[in-house]
């Protein structure tokens, strides 16, 4: 199901702190940039994978996840991704709607602009990223713009199977937020032992 | 002279000893015997739309605690370098990539020469071990350079390569 709404009243900080509230214990990859800093504003979790660098990268971390981990304990696999890093990476929806990965939820937070680096303009507003996930073969896509609607596409996905997107238009507020400059090695490690149990 | 047959049996045994769960590819010509051996021994194969992305699914395999492998051909290293480089080198995620090596000695494709023979040179650039097979490593070292190659990158915790070239150039 695809709804549109025009306004857009979602933070990106909301929208993360819904997403992440939604799964807290899922494997959860948080894309470069502003997406990783206003995640650590909302709370650093074991669950979740910082990706620091690598754009248009984490839609394929998620689905080597999906791949790799027992379904039976991972009900879910989580990545958000920016509008930017999605088309970076936008042939990957292909190979994810070819291997069908049933835990997998890619959700794309749009803002239509590259974030990090000043806001210029991406090539998103050209673009129906849940036609094109469709088009690839995702099994369930939802478009929402306010927090209701996102609260309820949230539960929708828990029930459904994937492989699934939900595209969530935001603002072009950013959160203040400082850099996050960890050795990258530790949250591989981190991650590593939330994946084993420990 | 060894037949590029003889040298993708040498590699599938290299292969066989290493047990991928997962092998994901993009197609080179020189590799058509190796990718169907593989699935003679009933390992599916993968196509992938572009290397770097492969080099995210082999990544989020390894953390998940499988044993990817990636055959790709050494002109699409190029794409790979940035997803390389700044995710499993910098995260220290072990993935292994086997790949195929154009250019040099009985190389016909006059397109193939601009990237493929700085390959090697790249690589130490950007600090990715690797390990090459060509006409001057002895048949019988293929099998075992493959399979130590694997250990190499157990024992590292970081991605390597293994250069192959079936044509036998050097």
């Amino acid at each position: 199901m695809t709804t549109t709404t025009p306004a857009a009243p979602l933070t990106r900080f909301a929208a993360l702190r819904a997403t992440a509230a939604a799964y807290p214990t899922e494997p959860y990859v948080v894309a470069v940039g502003t997406m990783v800093r206003e995640m650590l504003l909302v709370g650093r979790a074991d669950n979740h994978l910082y990706v620091l660098d690598s754009m248009g990268l984490p839609p394929a971390i998620g689905l080597g996840l999906c791949l790799g981990l027992d379904t039976s304990e991972h009900e879910k696999v989580v990545v958000v991704e920016g509008d930017g890093g999605m088309l970076m990476g936008m042939s990957t929806l292909a190979t994810i709607g070819l291997l069908h990965p049933r835990q997998l939820l890619l959700i794309v937070l749009d803002n239509g602009v590259y974030a990090a680096t000043g806001d210029q303009t991406t090539a998103a507003a050209a673009v129906d990223f849940c036609a094109a996930a469709r088009s690839c073969g995702f099994a369930s896509t939802w478009s929402v713009a306010t927090e209701e609607a996102l609260q309820a596409a949230l539960a929708a996905a828990r029930r459904e199977p994937g492989p699934a997107l939900l595209h969530v238009r935001i603002t072009l507020e950013n959160a203040p937020s400082t850099y996050f400059l960890p050795d990258p090695v530790e949250l591989t490690l981190n991650f590593r032992r939330y994946l084993n149990g420990k | 002279m060894v037949s590029p047959e003889t040298r993708s049996a040498a590699l599938l045994a290299g292969l066989r000893e290493i047990a991928p769960d997962y092998v994901f590819h993009l197609p080179s010509s020189t590799l058509k015997s190796l990718l169907t051996g593989l699935a003679e021994l009933g390992i599916t194969v993968h196509p992938l739309t572009r290397e770097e992305e492969g080099i995210g699914i082999a990544s989020g395999l390894a953390l998940a605690g499988r044993k990817p492998v990636l055959v790709i051909q050494d002109n699409g290293l190029g794409n790979a370098l940035t997803a390389l480089t700044t995710f499993p080198q910098a995260y220290h995620i072990p993935i292994f990539l086997l790949v195929s090596q154009r250019g040099g000695l009985g190389e016909y494709n006059s397109m193939i020469h601009t990237f493929c023979e700085r390959v090697e040179p790249i690589l130490d650039a950007a600090g990715i071990r690797y390990f090459k097979l060509d006409a001057r490593i002895p048949l019988e070292e293929w099998t075992p350079t493959v399979a130590l190659a694997y250990q190499y990158m157990q024992t590292t915790h970081r991605p390597i390569a293994v250069l192959c070239n079936l044509m036998a150039g050097q």
